[in-house]
């Protein structure tokens, strides 16, 4: 049997047919799909027999070989009879070096070239057609990129996080310093305290363990955050914070909270006259904890909340996207922000996470 | 003015006060100033407040004092256990389960053994154990309404129901700590403040009133205290001790009787017929429930009889390992911050249910005193309701009355509260899959379901039908939560067929025990309180189980079991960095963080 047969035409297509049946497409395929997820973690992995053992049903041979770059190859069933197995080595090592295909059958070696780059060997030790062969390699270095791209996906997604939390606007710290300085003489406890405050909350943006924290800390850094702004905009801004005991405990992904309540001050109190209120709440709904930030601000068009939701909006607005993704790849694809608007009106933004999800632990 | 002005008064007072408690804490905001205040974590101490209220449900209000009525000694093993589940909770279960992050039961079993179809066993077993805790509330509900008001009990049922929903609804269980903490100190007074009163008048009058009633250690029948007509609502089957004058008009041992009649011990039990009306002298002997303690020495002293001691065994297990599977106690414990206040909390919790059950023992021997007639009709529940007025006639005992009205209404509306938001909350999260509107559907399942059992049954003991969901949760839920903290070889096979095994015992047990109440009563004692068996056979099961299927261990274990054993102090709950840098001074003003002062 061949894999081919289903993309190319085979040379004598009659004959073949009559001798073997055509392969179900549904098993092929099955097979195929169990080698790609079985390589997700690349030839190194723990899955590279269960995948070569999968090359070897399709091929129909008798052993199949997977090699990193170390050059030992994993082999399913086993490695080749007598000598078959040191000359297979010595194929595997002879591919390292050229970065072509070596042998002839029935023992052949293929490189696998991800992105143009040596990954591993293919071996195979069995009457099989070349063409089979090529197609199992080709198949085999689609299953490595795909795992690559999730891997590296990953990190950007772990990167994207680092990246906000050290996102404190330098305009933030400016203001905050410039005021902290100018009530050291007059009022030097209070600025000692917002000193603390300061330090306090960089310290949490900043912090480097865990991907997960409470509640009750993220309110906490609400909190520091609130009183630093307090200090800047003085009279101008007037808060609320008021959270139920029950939900303190939740545990949540770090700076949710805060780049709700930065928004709902930089978009909506900050660049219009008189006072503004933020109202940020926390409570308990059934297994759901359902956090709002909400202030009678400026507001926006739905629209353009929207579009700033699906990340269209422009440098400025990447705090909310961001976070609204990360509730969504932590939580899954119910539970992400809800922003109530209109121009004018002031805006509400609505977090709903579950009390408890497998994974997500503080800490 | 009426007593039953007085108790629908009381009843009112209570929902409203439930209602405003829940509203005023969720709507008003702090002001700027203390909005620092509004974080703060919630104390051991009222945490506790708060698992007592939920906790002490109309079995605790209601049917402990009817048990002690009725039952004597042997009925103290209630209380007793009720309170000693927090012991066992305390010990094995609640720092551990604390620190695991989990909020419901299906959590844990998801946290700890990692398999989805565990949790959807889990939540249905939580689903049907709330749904079997919540019909004796509701039917104790039904009985005090109609007891005040001269309504069919299901309306009783129907009115607690439509209450619970819709303050579930407003949004009136949000605060919900303040709400449950509020209502045991309300429960704690609506019942101490009336026992107190009567006991004083109990002493004031001259105690047995000059040896007209038998004092509780002499080995003679109770006797009525006045002429007492009583009509029978259910069947019974009485017993007498003495020779005892009545006069019965229905139908008696399936005859039809009209006029005088005298009952022998020879003649006993009389077979009592629905719809009859017995009328006794004053001074002459009560008649018993067969089965019941007939004279009152026999009352005072504990049982010997062999089966009775199973059967009390059984309910001691019952009691002491099921209250750690109650769906409603856990969730409880998610409010604490940590491992150690969870501890702390149960530790509050044991002295605060001590405290209360002192009462509902005084009140059910008082009862024996005052309203032997109960022990005729058989629906001892009422004894507590029925009990002022006898010892206080006029306006006071008519106050004491709506108190304790207004107390039970307490136990209801709490309990019943609390456990249709665990239920429901269930519900929607497993098997609705849900978002808010699914809540609201998910709210209505959690009480309509029990309306609809709570009608159609019939109503025994609330403490005994309590005592089943007792047993049923000691049966799943304790093993899982019991191994699945201190043995780490637990896999999820092992727990899914020793929770399907135990529920399964239990279930049958309470299945054919049902069957049995009508058609004779011909099961065992055992049957009516299975935990001595089943308990047993469902911890053997998940170990055996486990023990076959060792690859279905979770790969994470380790990791696992050192979140919930670790020490809190090493900071896998919490974020300790601040309390690790800094000089003392600061690290005492900033452990609390900004909350400092």
């Amino acid at each position: 049997m061949a894999v081919s047969a289903e993309r190319a035409p085979d040379p004598a297509p009659a004959r073949s047919r009559r001798r073997r049946p055509r392969p179900d497409p549904v098993s092929v395929l099955n097979a195929a799909r169990g080698i790609a997820d079985e390589l997700r973690e690349g030839l190194g992995g723990s899955g590279a027999r269960t995948a070569a053992r999968g090359v070897r049903r399709l091929l129909e041979v008798d052993c199949v070989g997977l090699a990193d770059l170390s050059g030992r190859p994993v082999w399913a069933p086993a490695p080749p009879p007598a000598e078959g197995a040191a000359a297979a080595d010595a194929l595997v090592e002879q591919v390292l070096h050229t970065e072509t295909k070596a042998g002839r059958p029935p023992l052949l070696a293929l490189p696998l070239l991800v992105h143009h780059e040596l990954a591993g060997v293919l071996v195979v030790f069995g009457n099989a057609r070349r063409s089979a062969v090529r197609e199992a390699a080709a198949w085999i270095v689609l299953a490595l990129e795909r795992g690559r791209l999730e891997a590296s996906a990953e990190q950007a997604a772990q990167a994207e996080l680092r990246a906000l939390r050290a996102e404190i606007s330098p305009h933030f710290v400016y203001n905050a310093l410039t005021v902290i300085s100018s009530l050291v003489s007059s009022e030097p406890d209070r600025s000692r305290d917002l000193m603390i405050d300061f330090a306090d909350y960089i310290r949490y943006s900043l912090a480097r363990h865990g991907e997960y924290t409470t509640v009750a800390d993220e309110f906490h850094a609400i909190e520091t955050y609130l009183a630093l702004q307090r200090a800047v905009l003085g009279e101008r801004l007037a808060v609320q914070v008021r959270v139920a005991p029950e939900v303190l405990a939740v545990a949540v992904p770090y700076l949710v909270l805060q780049p709700l309540v930065e928004n709902a001050i930089r978009h909506g109190i900050e660049p219009r006259p008189g006072t503004g209120h933020v109202l940020v709440r926390g409570e308990a709904e059934g297994n759901d904890c359902v956090i709002s930030v909400e202030d009678d601000g400026l507001g926006m068009d739905p629209r353009l909340a929207e579009e700033i939701l699906a990340g269209r909006g422009g440098g400025d607005s990447v705090g909310l996207a961001n976070v609204d993704r990360r509730l969504r790849h932590v939580y899954g694809s119910w539970y992400g922000l809800v922003v109530e608007t209109a121009p004018g009106a002031g805006t509400r933004v609505v977090v709903r996470i579950p009390r408890f999800q497998p994974g997500v632990m503080p800490g | 003015m009426d007593a039953r002005i007085w108790a629908l008064a009381g009843i009112s007072l209570v929902t409203v006060a439930t209602f405003y408690l829940g509203y005023r804490s969720s709507r008003t905001a702090s002001t700027t100033q203390d909005f620092l205040v509004a974080r703060r974590t919630v104390r051991s101490r009222r945490n506790a407040a708060a698992v007592s209220g939920e906790y002490l449900s109309a079995a605790s209000f209601l049917g402990v004092a009817g048990l002690v009525l009725k039952d004597g000694a042997d009925a103290l093993w209630y209380p007793v256990g009720f309170t000693a589940g927090y012991l066992a909770l305390m010990l094995f279960v609640a720092a551990p389960l604390r620190r695991s992050g989990a909020y419901t039961l299906p959590d844990f079993c998801e946290a700890r053994l990692g398999s989805r179809a565990l949790r959807g066993l889990a939540a249905a077993f939580v689903v049907f154990i709330g749904i079997l805790y919540v019909v004796p509330q509701l039917q104790a509900a039904g009985l005090a309404v109609s007891n005040i008001l001269p309504i069919p009990t299901w309306v009783g049922s129907l009115v607690v129901t439509v209450v619970v929903i819709v303050n579930v609804f407003g949004g009136g269980m949000r605060a919900i700590t303040l709400v449950q903490a509020f209502q045991y100190w309300l429960k704690l007074f609506a019942i101490a403040a009336p026992t107190l009163v009567l006991c004083m008048l109990f002493i004031g009058g001259g105690g047995l009133r000059g040896g007209h009633v038998t004092g509780l250690s002499e080995p003679l029948p109770p006797v009525f205290t006045e002429h007492t007509t009583l009509r029978i609502e259910t069947p019974v089957l009485l017993e007498v001790e003495d020779t005892v004058n009545l006069v019965a008009n229905g139908v008696v041992d399936g005859d039809k009787v009209s006029g005088s009649a005298y009952w022998t011990p020879l003649g006993s039990p009389y077979e009592v017929d629905v719809g009859t009306e017995l009328h006794f002298y004053e001074g002459s002997a009560v008649p018993v429930v067969v089965g019941a303690p007939i004279t009152n020495d026999l009352w005072l002293a504990p049982s010997t009889s062999g089966s009775d001691l199973v059967t009390t065994y059984s309910l001691m297990l019952a009691l002491f390992l099921g209250t750690m599977g109650l769906p409603h106690v856990l969730v409880r414990f998610y409010t604490n911050p940590d491992g150690r206040a969870a501890r702390r909390t149960t530790l509050h919790v044991l002295m605060l249910l001590g405290l209360f059950y002192l009462f509902p023992i005084l009140l059910g021997a008082l009862s024996r005193l005052y309203v032997p007639e109960l022990l005729v009709t058989g629906s001892t529940d009422a004894a507590v309701l029925k009990l002022p007025t006898r010892i206080a006639p006029g306006l006071l005992g008519e106050i004491l009355g709506a108190v304790l009205t207004a107390g039970a209404f307490a136990a209801f509306l709490s309990t019943s509260s609390g456990l249709v938001v665990s239920v429901s909350g269930v519900l929607s999260t497993d098997v609705l899959r849900g978002r808010v509107r699914d809540f609201r559907f998910a709210t209505a399942i959690a009480g309509g379901a029990p309306l609809a059992l709570a009608i159609v049954l019939r109503p025994s003991d609330i403490s005994l039908s309590v005592g089943m969901s007792f047993a049923l949760a000691a049966s799943t839920f304790c093993p899982v939560l019991l191994l699945g903290v201190w043995w780490r070889k637990l896999t999820w096979v092992g727990a899914a067929v020793g929770m399907v095994v135990g529920g399964g015992l239990v279930l049958a047990s309470l299945v054919l025990n049902t069957i049995s109440d009508f058609t004779g009563r011909w099961a065992p004692a055992i049957l009516g309180q299975p935990a001595l068996i089943t308990v047993p056979i469902a911890f053997l099961t998940v170990i055996v189980v486990s023990k076959a299927t060792p690859a279905r261990m979770p790969a994470d274990l380790a990791q696992i079991r050192l979140r919930m054993h670790a020490p809190d102090g090493l900071g896998f709950v919490r974020d300790r960095a601040v309390a690790r840098f800094g000089t003392p001074e600061e690290r005492a003003r900033m452990t609390d963080g900004r909350h400092r002062r």
